[in-house]
Parts: structure tokens; C-alpha cells; sequence
């Protein structure tokens, strides 16, 4: 039997921001749907209404010509529509098997018999009698997609299903999605990422601040075509200019060692390197290899042999991170929302946080909320950060967006040194775009920074000069332009 | 010296009685944080529950209504909190906290007129069997109703979590709140009836202690039982079984420290008196050390609000 689902017109408004603006689409089986966007485009807001756990303010949605009032989530399941959510619904302390049996109806045995003829029919192997926490990331997901099918829905919505998946789990999951398609389940893909679209999807309807844009054939796109959909301009393709050559040393390492006493962490071994002003230099490596360690010992939360770093001509390598932003350095830490900021607190007091000693924000020990207020603003400003409210807690902005509020953070106060780590990391084209842009304004500036990143094309993209970590060892320097991603490759599998 | 063997079986039964406000009260508030609500109020509900209890015995002569209304009285001061925590979405600790001291000043307050008054013999059950077994026999017979159903409770706990539908949502609920309402499970209604519950098992344990183990009213009389029943249900990693042991524990040592007092044994009276404190939270840290096992059985989502929007 066909399915047809239909949204018609729906509009979902908060406070200082239209999530959907008078969306309507229309879906039918036997294809497999890509709901595409940035970030923050809105196509979340609009699953959820699928799903019911948000209700439209305005709008209808009709599956089988039949009008739909999704109340709640048990509607949505009443309706035959499954949903597989980006951050798992599991009860992490309830075995496999309770987390099925919960929203069914059906008896112990007989749902045991289901489950395991759909585990058989799309060979999954998952043991129902332990704790979900036991579980892999994709084996989680598996347990999601299970409790969909279930149901026997005829709609089955994935949400970002690849965010935590590895490659083998996705080329996996692609599998079980097509043998989907094909029995007539109707299937709507959301996602950012551009090539999973283009690998996987028939249709793909492209949405942009809470407009659909477009809807189109796959056939009829490429990876560029929805790019640019997707961000809403033309992206240009951004090129570096080749660096003045600059000798001005600005930062040197010389022999730093870091043994750790957690066996979870990579030593690092006899360190060398030194960057000039206006360089950008890239440290390429698989993760795991010693770049979080390197960060930290770069950035002061990891305290060095005083002489191991100079900066600037000083010596600073036992200094704390306060002490070395004093001396014009700024950091970016790689996991945005556990060590660049505070989720539970608001834009502008996390903007306070790496200024501590500034006189402009603090007198006597008050805070002066009106100058951080002031300052706040003109970052989200200068720094496309897109919200005007800087009373918002720092967890709602999208990770775009809250990178790009760090990056300005730390890029106001005007650094010679910039230190990031991964700072472009489950980042949608646009704000990679606009990060890479800002970051090549940095070295035009003659200010330099050093990249550890595990994406090698944008480091190819950025660095002047480009070294590799491999085990807690960098190996030689190489100017970036004899240096391609094959040779890096190598280099990262710990090959000479 | 001879000692009469039904002798050391009224020991036993007598340790037993003093377990029974532990064993309902640590149940009632091991199904409350199993939804994943704290509520520190057990002391306040279990005061509460032992005055209505005697006070509406007294007036209405009535054991069966003393001992509803008891469970009543703690479903009502349960039910504040419930308010408090789940529609207004306050603290639940500084709630929990504010409704014993208000359990405890309001028992107070009706207890006035009630201070002196001599209270009912309970009836007990199977009193006839009692001679019929050697030591045994004064054990299992002989005892109120409430004392069985205490020590049928925890099994009947464990066998509702484990094996029932509606235990399964109750644990669901604890764990993920966020999950469980995205799955269609109505959360603040569940923590609604686990804290309701939890109101009447203290209610009943409070009317046992002024109705069955001590009938009379004194002010403050549950003597901080409800605070060591809190600390039962944490110590026994939210295990109903270990509960039973834990209170076992507890009650044994204050009963055997007592008669030890008694006896005059040279050892400072404070530190007899804390004796059962200590020794039972050491015994169920020692028997629940398995730290797998505690991620497992800890409500994960314990004392934190759950708002509809997020």
C-alpha cells in the first residue's frame, strides 16, 4: 500500500525566532526523503511536529489523505509514524528487552518472537538482556530503529542518525534504510551533511532558517547545487593567500615533554617546533594521537618546564592559561560546550569568562554586567553569531553559532597566537565557511595560529606549514604546499 | 543458668516490631525515588501519619478508619509536595525539608489535647499459635496486620519493579524522563502516584508507631526513624530486599544496645545509641559495593525537575 504523508502550512514561532515559516511538503513510500539544512534551519522543529513531542502553532498534517492531530507523542506512534531521534530516547539502566517491551502491547513472548524475526530479516545482532548502557553508539541506534519497527510504522523518520555513528555503522544503517524503502515504509532523512544526501536519497527538500528553499530530485543535484541551497548564497571557494614570508619567530617549543599517570592518555614525546608571525601552523593526526594533550599543554592546563615554550621572547611554559593570555595568546578548545563554555550560562557571562583580570568588567569585584553586555554584542556582531539575544544560555545557540561566539570571544581582545583544536568539528558547511574565512583573516593580520585538527582538508586549506602527530610524536615540518592528503595519510598511520 | 528458648523468640519478635516503620517507610520512599523524585519529607509525613492515626482513633474509637485515615493524612502531606515539585517545579530537597518541618510542627499543634491519653490494644493475629512451636512460634504469630504486611512489602516492592508493567514505567521514569515522555508515558502523573504512595506508607508507618508499637501520643515521637529510613533506601542502592536487611540491622542493634544498657555494660551510653546508626549504613555500603550494580539501580534523573518543554 502507498503512503502519502502531506504537511501543509505549518508554522511554529518562539520567542525571537520562526523555527517553521508556513512549511508544506509532501512525502510518498517507497522513496527515501532528505530533509536537508544548516544547523538550526529548522528541520528538527519540524520532525518533532511529526512526532508530536512539539505541536505546530499553525498548519495540518494529513498521512493518507486522513487529518492528523498530533498531540503527543503517543500520537504520532498511533499514527504508524516512527521517529529515531538524535540523541537516543533509551533507558540507559533498563535491559534491551524492557526498553522494547514499555510502549508495547503486547505479551512477553510473542514480542520476543517479533523482535527476533526483525533482528533475523535485517540482521541485527543485539543481546536483549543487558543494560542499554552496555550498548555501542550503533547498536543503540539499532534498538531505536527496532522499537519503530515494532509498530510496523509506515513512516520512519531519522534524525542525524550518523552524528555518532562510525563509518562501518553507517554504510550499515544505509543498508537497513534501503531494504526499508523498498517494503514501503516512507522514509524522511534529516541531516547536514551533503554527501550522505547524495549517497543515499531520492528526494531532498532543502530547508533555511525555517523556510523550505527548494525540492528537488537528487538526480537533478550535486554536492555544490545544495550547498549553496543550504547556505542560502553562493559559497566561494576559499583559497589562501600564500603568506609573506615573515622570520619574526613568535612562538617556540623546544624539547617539551608530558608523561601523564592516566593510562587513557598519549605521552608526548620531545616536542619541536616554532611558528612565525603570520603563519598558520597545521597539526594533522588521527584523533587519540596526543593532540588533546598537546592543546593542553599549549594552552596551560597542562603545566610544561618553564623553558620548554617562549613566547614572544618570555619564557611561560609554567604558566596557567590566565596567566598566558596576559602575554596575547587565545585558545579554542575542542569540545565547545564542556571546555570553551558554560552551558547553563547566558552568552554574555561566558563572554566575561576568559577576562577575568579586565577592568572594563570587573571594578572591585562587581561586575560591570552593562560593559560585558556592550562587549557581547559587538562580538555577535562582528562575528555573524545569529541571535540578538544575549541573555540566552549559552546551550540553546547551535554549535555554529557557539563557535563562532568563542572564536570572536577570544579573537576581540585582539591575541598574536590562536590556538585551536578542531575548531570546524559536526560543523555545517556555512559556519565551516565563515570559520575558515576568519581564520585566514587572523594571518593576514600578520597574527598567527596554530590548527590541530583532524580534517585534512582544511588543514591542506589553512596551514603554511604542516607536521603530523603520531602517537605523542610530531613528525618533520613540511611547507603545506609540497604536502598532499595522500602523504599525510601515510604519515598519520605512523609511516615515515 | 537456663534461658527459656520462647525467651530469645520474643527477642527476635521484638526486633522484628521495630524494624516494621523502617521496612514501610524505606518502600514507600524507594518507589518515590525510583520515579525519580527525592523526597525528604518522610520524617514530616511519618509524624503526621502516627497523630492522625491516634487522634482519629481516639475520636472515632474506629481502628480500621485510624489506620486509613493515617495513610490518608501522609497521602495529603504528600500530595503538597507533589504540588510543589511536579506542578510548580520547585527544589525538591528544599521542599522535601520544609514539608518535615512542617509535618513536625503541625503534629505537634493537634497533638496538644491528645498528650497523656492512653491508647487501644490492636488486635493481633494467630495469637493461639503462639506456644504451639518452640522459639519459632512467638516469631510468626501473634503479631498485627500491619507487622505482616511490613515484612511481606519489600517482596511485594521487588516483584512490582521487576516482574510488573507499571514497575517497568516507574523505573523508566526515573531514568530518562525526557525519554519516557518522548515515548508517550505521561511522566509528571507517575511522579504523581510515587510520591502519593509514598505518603501513605509513611502515613501507615507513623500509625504503627503510635497505634501498634507505642499506643500513645509524645510529641516528636517518630525520634528521627523517618531520616534513618532515607538513609536505608540510599544505602541499600534502591534494593527493597536489602531494605529488609537494613532495617533488620538497625533494629536489632537498638533493641540488643538497649538491654545492654539495661545490664550496665561499661561502654559510653552515646556511643551505644549511635551503635545501630553506624553499623547498619557500614554493613550496607559493604553489601552493595558492586559499583555496576549501583549505576544500574540509582535513578539516574533522582531529584531533578523535569519541565514539558525540554
Amino acid at each position: 500500500m502507498n503512503t502519502n504523508l502531506k504537511i501543509s502550512n505549518v508554522t511554529k514561532i518562539y520567542p525571537g525566532c520562526v523555527a517553521n515559516d508556513n512549511v508544506s511538503l509532501e512525502f510518498n513510500s517507497g522513496k527515501i526523503y532528505a530533509l536537508l539544512g544548516e544547523n538550526g534551519a529548522g528541520k528538527s522543529t519540524l520532525v518533532k511536529i511529526l512526532s508530536g513531542v512539539i505541536i505546530p502553532d499553525e498548519g495540518e498534517i494529513y498521512l493518507n489523505k486522513n487529518n492528523l492531530k498530533l498531540n503527543s507523542p503517543l500520537d504520532a506512534k498511533k499514527n504508524d509514524i516512527g521517529m529515531v531521534f538524535q540523541h537516543f530516547n533509551l533507558f540507559e539502566t533498563l535491559s534491551v528487552f524492557e526498553n522494547l517491551i514499555i510502549d508495547s502491547d503486547e505479551k512477553r513472548e510473542s514480542l520476543r518472537e517479533k523482535i527476533d524475526s526483525i533482528m533475523k530479516k535485517y540482521n541485527f545482532s543485539i543481546d536483549l538482556d543487558i543494560p542499554v548502557l552496555n550498548l555501542s553508539a550503533g547498536q543503540k541506534q539499532k534498538v531505536e530503529i527496532i522499537r519503530c519497527l515494532i509498530r510496523n510504522p509506515k513512516v520512519l523518520i531519522m534524525d542525524e542518525p550518523t552524528s555518532v555513528l562510525t563509518e562501518q555503522e553507517t554504510s550499515e544503517l544505509f543498508l537497513s534504510l534501503k531494504k526499508f524503502s523498498e517494503e514501503g515504509i516512507l522514509i524522511i532523512y534529516i541531516t547536514h551533511k551533503l554527501k550522505e544526501v547524495m549517497q543515499l536519497c531520492d528526494e531532498v527538500a532543502v530547508m533555511r532558517r525555517g523556510k523550505l528553499v527548494s525540492v528537488s530530485e537528487i538526480k537533478n543535484e550535486n554536492i555544490e547545487s545544495l550547498a549553496n541551497k543550504m547556505v542560502g548564497q553562493n559559497l566561494k571557494t576559499i583559497k589562501k593567500k600564500k603568506a609573506k614570508t615573515s622570520s619574526d619567530q613568535l612562538i617556540k617549543i623546544t624539547n617539551l615533554n608530558f608523561t601523564s599517570d592516566d593510562p587513557f592518555e598519549t605521552n608526548l614525546m620531545d616536542i619541536n617546533f616554532s611558528v612565525n608571525r603570520g603563519e598558520c601552523f597545521g597539526i594533522a593526526g588521527i584523533s587519540g594521537n596526543g593532540q588533546s594533550e598537546l592543546f593542553q599543554v599549549l594552552s596551560g592546563e597542562i603545566i610544561s618546564e618553564k623553558e620548554a615554550i617562549e613566547f614572544n621572547n618570555n619564557y611561560i611554559g609554567d604558566l596557567n592559561p590566565q596567566e598566558r593570555r596576559e602575554y596575547l595568546m587565545a585558545f579554542s578548545p575542542e569540545d565547545r560546550l564542556e571546555q570553551a563554555a558554560i552551558p547553563q550560562m547566558k552568552i554574555f557571562e561566558n563572554v566575561a569568562l576568559n577576562n577575568f583580570k579586565s577592568s572594563n568588567f570587573f571594578n572591585n569585584g562587581l561586575i560591570n554586567e552593562n560593559k560585558i553586555k556592550e562587549h557581547s554584542k559587538k562580538i555577535i556582531s562582528d562575528f555573524n553569531v545569529n541571535t540578538d539575544n544575549i541573555e540566552l544560555k549559552s546551550q540553546f545557540l547551535s554549535g555554529g553559532n557557539l563557535q563562532k561566539l568563542i572564536i570572536g570571544r577570544e579573537l576581540i581582545t585582539s591575541p598574536d597566537l590562536l590556538i585551536c583544536f578542531n575548531p570546524t568539528w559536526g560543523l555545517d558547511v556555512g559556519a565551516i565557511n565563515y570559520i575558515h574565512e576568519t581564520l585566514i583573516k587572523i594571518n593576514e593580520q600578520n597574527k598567527s595560529i596554530i590548527l590541530i585538527s583532524t580534517d585534512t582538508d582544511e588543514l591542506l586549506k589553512l596551514s603554511d606549514k604542516i607536521s603530523v602527530i603520531h602517537k605523542g610524536k610530531l613528525s618533520k615540518i613540511m611547507n603545506a604546499e609540497e604536502v598532499t592528503s595522500e602523504k599525510l595519510g601515510i604519515l598519520m598511520g605512523g609511516a615515515n | 543458668m537456663i534461658i527459656d528458648i520462647n525467651f530469645i523468640g520474643l527477642i527476635i519478635a521484638s526486633i522484628m516490631a521495630s524494624a516494621v516503620p523502617l521496612i514501610l517507610a524505606s518502600c514507600g520512599e524507594l518507589i518515590t525515588e525510583r520515579s525519580g523524585v527525592l523526597n525528604l519529607g518522610v520524617e514530616g509525613m511519618m509524624i503526621i501519619g502516627a497523630i492522625s492515626g491516634f487522634a482519629l482513633m481516639t475520636v472515632t474509637g474506629s481502628l480500621i478508619i485510624a489506620i486509613f485515615g493515617a495513610m490518608l493524612a501522609g497521602v495529603l502531606i504528600s500530595t503538597i509536595f507533589a504540588f510543589l515539585t511536579q506542578t510548580l517545579i520547585t527544589n525538591h530537597v528544599a521542599t522535601g525539608l520544609a514539608l518535615t518541618i512542617f509535618g513536625i510542627g503541625i503534629s505537634a499543634m493537634i497533638g496538644k489535647n491528645f498528650v497523656g491519653i492512653p491508647g487501644k490494644e490492636f488486635p493481633v493475629l494467630f495469637e493461639g499459635l503462639k506456644d504451639t512451636i518452640p522459639l519459632i512460634g512467638p516469631i510468626l504469630f501473634g503479631h498485627s496486620i500491619v507487622f505482616y504486611f511490613a515484612f511481606a512489602l519489600p517482596f511485594m516492592t521487588n516483584y512490582f519493579l521487576k516482574k510488573t508493567k507499571i514497575g517497568l514505567i516507574v523505573r523508566a521514569v526515573g531514568d530518562s524522563p525526557v525519554s519516557a515522555s518522548n515515548q508517550g508515558i505521561k511522566v509528571r502523573f507517575v511522579r504523581y502516584l510515587c510520591i502519593l504512595y509514598g505518603g501513605a506508607m509513611s502515613g501507615l508507618a507513623g500509625a504503627y508507631l503510635s497505634m501498634i508499637y507505642t499506643p500513645q501520643w509524645i510529641e516528636n515521637m517518630t525520634g528521627g526513624r523517618g531520616w534513618i529510613a532515607l538513609a536505608l533506601v540510599v544505602f541499600s542502592t534502591w534494593n527493597p530486599i536489602k531494605i529488609l536487611i537494613g532495617a533488620m540491622i538497625f533494629g536489632g542493634l537498638t533493641i540488643i544496645q538497649f538491654h545492654m544498657q539495661a545490664i550496665g555494660v561499661r561502654i559510653p551510653v552515646q556511643f551505644l545509641t549511635a551503635l545501630p546508626y553506624i553499623v547498619t549504613i557500614i554493613v550496607l555500603v559493604v553489601i552493595s559495593r558492586d559499583s555496576r550494580k549501583i549505576r544500574l539501580s540509582t535513578p539516574s534523573s533522582l531529584g531533578k525537575s523535569f519541565h514539558k518543554d525540554n
